[in-house]
């Protein structure tokens, strides 16, 4: 059992390197809107922009810090489908609503 | 030995079962709230640019930098208990609650910078959904700092052991759901 857990044991560099990860995604996402007017790129492209970072820092927090890349694979897909499902639906109602206007 | 093989490969949940469902429970009912507010704000598209524009980006980014800190030092502690350091975990769950009451400082320093402008639950439907949201997802921060000083607690006083932490897992993931959530709210509700 114990050998068991240890082989779970991610190292503190990966889990640093995820934080700074997720950090330098959360500046991008926020500041996204001013990159994309500085290149005059249309709403749609800045809301995937977004909802993509959206799904790579849900990656970051299932794989490293919930330990779940080395779970069943029920469980990470479960909560990998929920970060992938979610900004896809999401992106979707605003899509459609640029569509009709 | 090749018994000892299989025994290392094997996949193994982190945690109790029980809390994995209670956080695809908390996320099923979070992801009917961002659906809804998607929906909503493309039926009110000018009413929720005007309300998004009163909010303070800013505190947004900071929150989510805080939760993702906070986040980061309860991985560190979790990784400190594989190695059966209890006391060592404890700290860092410390410095997680820490970094975490920084998240609700700020929080309650915006609701009040809206009450200051006369904005609240029934100034309109942005706003309802604004406070609904965020205010269910503080009472989730809420819980969770309560887990963790629970965890923090037991691991002080090395209830845990290197081969016996699923109830510090469980505590960890519930907290790591925390942050996962804010990260969808936080887009939804200041960036987008």
């Amino acid at each position: 059992m114990t050998n068991n857990v240890t082989n779970h044991i991610l190292s503190k560099k990966k889990i640093t390197y995820s934080w700074l990860w997720l950090i330098l995604l959360t500046v991008l996402s926020a500041y996204n809107e001013d990159i994309f007017a500085l290149f005059t790129l249309n709403k749609s492209l800045f809301i995937g922009c977004v909802l993509f970072i959206v799904f790579l820092k849900g990656q970051q927090i299932i794989d490293v810090f919930m330990e779940l890349s080395q779970a069943p694979k029920l469980w990470r897909n479960l909560l990998l489908g929920y970060v992938t499902l979610l900004p896809i639906i999401i992106g979707l109602i605003y899509l459609l609503s640029f569509e009709f206007k | 030995m090749p018994e000892l093989e299989v025994l290392t490969k094997e996949k193994r949940l982190p945690g109790d079962l029980a809390m994995w469902f209670f956080i695809l429970a908390e996320l099923t009912v979070f992801a009917i709230l961002f659906i809804g507010f998607s929906v909503a704000e493309q039926l009110n598209s000018d009413m929720f640019t005007e309300g998004k524009a009163k909010l303070h980006q800013i505190s947004g980014l900071i929150n989510t930098i805080t939760l993702i800190t906070s986040s980061f030092f309860v991985a560190l502690a979790l990784n400190s208990m594989h190695q059966g350091k209890g006391g060592q975990a404890a700290k860092l769950l410390v410095i997680a609650k820490l970094v975490a009451l920084i998240y609700i400082a700020v929080k309650i320093w915006e609701y009040n910078s809206l009450f200051d402008q006369h904005i609240d639950i029934e100034t309109n439907t942005f706003f309802t959904l604004y406070f609904m949201i965020t205010f269910f997802h503080l009472m989730h921060v809420l819980l969770g700092m309560v887990i963790l000083i629970f965890i923090a607690v037991k691991a002080a006083k090395n209830d845990y052991n290197a081969s016996n932490i699923s109830g510090f897992e469980a505590g960890a993931s519930y907290w790591h759901m925390v942050d996962m959530l804010w990260i969808i709210l936080f887009p939804l509700v200041y960036v987008i």
